[in-house]
């Protein structure tokens, strides 16, 4: 018990079998104190976040609202056994994609027909798909991107492992198979059950991650009341004869908008965004280089979520990130250069490939406290590190084309052998990784497909492969227990190991959030 | 009624990809072109000095490397297909030019590539990007994408003629084959129709799999056999339904849904002629390839078109279908694991009974489905469901009078 990494047993000291936790973690009193009060912060802004009569009345409206009274849990889940640096790096990351959600959530209310009814800020508001970028946003100044599916279904499952069960139940009562993906499946719930706010002067859609979410996409359109337009960003994004295309129907979509908000489109307000989102990609790039040394910084969860906040929602349009982006690379290089470590031992360096399961994105924190592997990069972090034209129109269609042809998960389940194969054993290499955990979300079929050629090429390289199976949003079909389960078989079978905290290595969580 | 002439001959056909007349074709000096999707338009693919085949797995067994090569929640129609590759199926092959339309037949393509399975050093595979919609912008990146992936290709690896009058001709051969085609099926439109949906899903699936200049005189033959074929009393079958959904290349689906009394009068479904064995009209204006990808992006029923006026037109077109050939009933069939089907027919089960007033049977099955029990008690349960509503429309009518 205290300041060093490893120090208490957290199988046994926070697992109770139970929702709430045994107690908070001791991390050693400056640790402890840092993290106690920012966990008090979480509270004030939530509190801040109710004090507000929109909001009050949409926590009441809407069933999935309740799933983020778990938000100070969420975050002791994935903050849990890290000190120092990677502590801060997870509360400097973490904490403001949810004070960006409370901001987000707070103009959905307030334009909210039945809650807040202000009719002229939802007719500037243009809604877009859930794990769609709000990148081509930045050229209108005075409208505001909105997706409710984000906060609805994609987060909410974060926060609390059932949270949006029910509505995926709801679509399968409404006749669509089981084996589809949960994520397109538990928003066309939403949508059935009418519990998505009715706002907006339009929509834009997008083919974005796989074939089912496209199909839901096209029902939930039903639901939505407004005019709606489907961007048909190219599948094979490798090629180049296809980039054209991609810059097409974006500016078909900037026409779109244009038709149904009366506004113009602004192309000096676009590279001023993109001039900062091109900062921010800066930033990341220099996260993946301390990642490839032996003292990797962000890592796991913190370097997933926060890479989703900045490169699908931000979308260079707030300052705060690219602030925060430079915090973070200050805080991850002195942390380098004093060779910090995020947990006690660095045994395997692994790279995370496939969908992450919503309902355990903190799995790589037990990955690194339980057995010592260091999750050094994640599939969803793999995305497009172009620069986006600042000065030429054309060009900047093109590359804006290009990062919607490569959206987060998008661009690996899409595209082809060479992306969703090729460039993991390539970053492999890179990234000085030996081992891959590869996560089987069952109801996607685009990684799937590549089973038996992913077992034969890691067998090739001599990679440590090892298989976790989960259902994305519906944890019945595959827990959390079974996931680690599948890790410590791997573990103790093949590689004869014993965990680095034995208490982790089983325990039961079902009915935590 | 009195069995066609070459229907066993067609049948003998369907049980091998590799059949006598691909042989033929190929022992011709013609290159045999492996495609697995409606989005890459036929006459390209039937130029002269080659002849296009749809993958099929006919009497499908085990599936067991399929399996493990891609998992056992993908699509069993692909995983059959790759099955068949690793057996050996599919080394007459040339090429497989596919689109990369949905991912799980992609999938499957790029195993049949990487896998090596076919032995041939100069068989190659491309992949191209298909459009999801259908307006102007998608027509002009779709001829883009035919042009390099699919003409260019064939040129350089075979010396094919890609130029306009090359496609004239190929189009034009596809076209007779369509107006026998289209012939033969409106004989499912009479009261007692002289051709079962079984017998027309076995000739126009000879039409996918064979070369085409091959089939041509069977065909007319059986088209001048069913004008004077005797048609089975009326009555025989309790119901007509249009077959809408995924790929249905084995008519023993077919052939158990007649078993159930469901005539399968009009076939909505990919392997289909509705759309895709209709007439392509040319005028002189325009270039080709151009009309060739506007005829096919417009007859494109697949639900991977998500812009809404696809959407709405695929409805439409069900509801169409189902007037002009007086169907009483829809029945809407997936392969098991299709994202695309999974969601269009859930959606369709409601919107087209409720929105457009007609009995819906929503099902999903299995690859081959040989003598599936559950999926004839659904069918047979549908048909007294139609049965009785029927029964039910008569009684309030004669009330009415």
């Amino acid at each position: 018990m205290g300041r060093a990494l490893g120090s208490e047993p957290l199988g046994t000291t926070l697992y109770s079998g139970k929702r709430p936790r045994r107690r908070r973690e001791w991390r050693g009193l400056k640790d402890t104190w840092y993290d106690y009060t920012r966990w008090l912060y979480y509270l004030f802004i939530l509190a801040k976040f109710m004090m507000k009569p929109n909001n009050f009345k949409g926590f009441f409206r809407y069933r999935w609202m309740s799933n983020y009274l778990a938000v100070p849990d969420f975050m002791d889940r994935h903050t849990e056994g890290l000190r120092g640096t990677a502590l801060r790096l997870a509360h400097e990351g973490i904490g403001l994609i949810i004070i960006d959600m409370t901001i987000s959530l707070t103009d959905i209310f307030k334009a909210d027909p039945e809650i807040g009814n202000d009719t002229e800020l939802s007719k500037k508001m243009v809604v877009f798909d859930e794990n769609m970028m709000s990148t081509l946003m930045g050229g209108f100044r005075n409208l505001k991107w909105v997706s409710y599916e984000v906060p609805a279904i994609y987060t909410s499952s974060f926060m609390c492992q059932d949270g949006v069960m029910h509505y995926v139940d709801k679509t399968h009562e409404y006749g669509v198979p089981n084996d589809v993906c949960p994520m397109p499946a538990a928003e066309l719930g939403a949508a059935l059950e009418d519990d998505l706010p009715k706002i907006g002067a339009c929509a834009i859609q997008c083919n974005t991650t796989c074939d089912g979410s496209l199909m839901g996409g096209g029902l939930m359109a039903r639901s939505m009341g407004i005019p709606t337009f489907q961007i048909a960003a190219p599948i094979r994004h490798r090629q180049e004869s296809v980039q054209e295309y991609a810059g097409e129907e974006i500016l078909n979509a900037i026409h779109f908008i244009e038709e149904h908000t009366g506004e113009k489109y602004d192309w000096d307000y676009l590279f001023e965004n993109m001039d900062r989102f091109n900062q921010e990609t800066k930033e990341f790039l220099e996260w993946l280089e301390i990642n490839k040394t032996p003292y990797p910084q962000l890592l796991g969860a913190t370097l997933g979520f926060y890479r989703y906040g900045v490169y699908m929602a931000a979308g260079g349009r707030s300052p705060v990130f690219l602030k925060t982006d430079k915090k973070i690379t200050a805080l991850a290089t002195k942390a380098y250069q004093n060779k910090e470590m995020a947990c006690k031992e660095y045994r395997h360096r692994a790279i995370l490939w496939g969908v992450q399961a919503a309902y355990y994105t903190a799995f790589p924190n037990w990955l690194m406290n339980c057995w010592g592997i260091v999750p050094i990069n994640d599939m969803l972090c793999c995305v497009s590190t172009e620069m986006v034209s600042t000065t030429d129109k054309h060009q900047a269609l093109l590359d804006l084309g290009y990062l919607y042809e490569n959206m987060i998960m998008r661009n690996r389940s899409n595209g082809g052998y060479e992306t969703g194969v090729e460039d993991l054993f390539r970053l492999c290499e890179q990234m000085n990784v030996d081992m891959v955990i590869m996560y089987v979300h069952i109801g996607c079929k685009a990684m799937s497909g590549y089973t038996g050629l992913f077992e034969e090429e890691a067998r090739k390289r001599g990679i440590h492969w090892i298989w976790v199976n989960h259902n994305l949003m519906v944890p019945l079909d595959g827990t959390r227990r079974d996931m680690r389960t599948e890790v410590n078989r791997y573990m103790r079978t093949i590689l004869k190991e014993e965990p680095v905290d034995p208490s982790l290595e089983d325990f039961d969580d079902s009915l935590c959030w | 009624m009195k069995d066609l002439k070459h229907l066993y001959y067609f049948e003998k056909l369907l049980e091998d990809s590799y059949n006598d007349l691909c042989r033929q074709a190929q022992a011709e000096g013609y290159k045999a072109i492996g495609h697995v999707c409606f989005q890459i338009p036929e006459p390209l693919l039937n130029l002269p000095g080659c002849f296009s085949t749809r993958l099929r797995a006919p009497r499908t067994g085990s599936i067991e490397m399929g399996t493990y090569y891609m998992s056992s929640t993908l699509c069993e129609a692909c995983r059959a297909y790759l099955e068949r590759a690793i057996e050996g199926g599919f080394n007459f092959l040339d090429c497989i030019l596919a689109p990369d339309a949905c991912a799980q037949m992609n999938r499957c393509v790029e195993n049949i590539e990487r896998l090596k399975t076919n032995p041939k050093d100069s068989f190659f595979v491309t992949y191209a990007d298909v459009p999801m919609k259908s307006d102007e912008t998608a027509l002009k990146h779709y001829v883009k994408q035919m042009r390099i992936r699919v003409l260019e290709p064939l040129q350089k690896n075979f010396g094919i003629d890609i130029s306009d009058e090359a496609l004239r001709k190929s189009v034009e051969e596809q076209n007779e084959i369509s107006r026998l085609i289209t012939a033969i099926g409106e004989y499912r439109k009479y009261e007692s129709p002289r051709i079962t949906g079984y017998e027309f899903a076995v000739l126009c699936l000879a039409t996918y799999c064979c070369p085409k200049y091959l089939l041509k005189e069977k065909l007319q033959e059986t088209l001048d056999e069913l004008k004077t074929r005797e048609p089975d009393p009326a009555g025989k079958y309790r119901i007509r339904v249009v077959m809408v959904g995924s790929e249905i290349d084995d008519p023993e689906f077919i052939q158990l849904a007649e078993e159930c009394g469901a005539l399968v009068v009009a076939d909505r479904f990919c392997f289909g002629s509705l759309p895709g064995r209709q007439e392509i009209i040319l005028n002189d204006e325009e270039d080709v390839l151009t009309q060739i990808c506007r005829t096919y992006l417009q007859w494109g029923k697949c639900p991977r078109f998500f812009n809404q006026d696809k959407i709405m037109e695929r409805r439409d077109y069900v509801d169409q279908l189902a007037k002009e050939y007086h169907a009483d009933g829809l029945i809407y069939e997936q392969i098991k694991f299709c994202d695309y089907w999974g969601y269009e027919r859930a959606s369709a089960f409601h919107i087209m009974e409720e929105e457009y007033g007609y009995p819906v049977l929503s099902v999903d099955r299995p690859y081959a489905v040989r003598s599936s029990g559950q999926l004839r008690t659904r069918i047979q349960a549908f048909v007294e469901r139609v049965e009785m509503k029927k029964l039910a429309e008569a009684k309030a009518e004669r009330r009415a009078q």
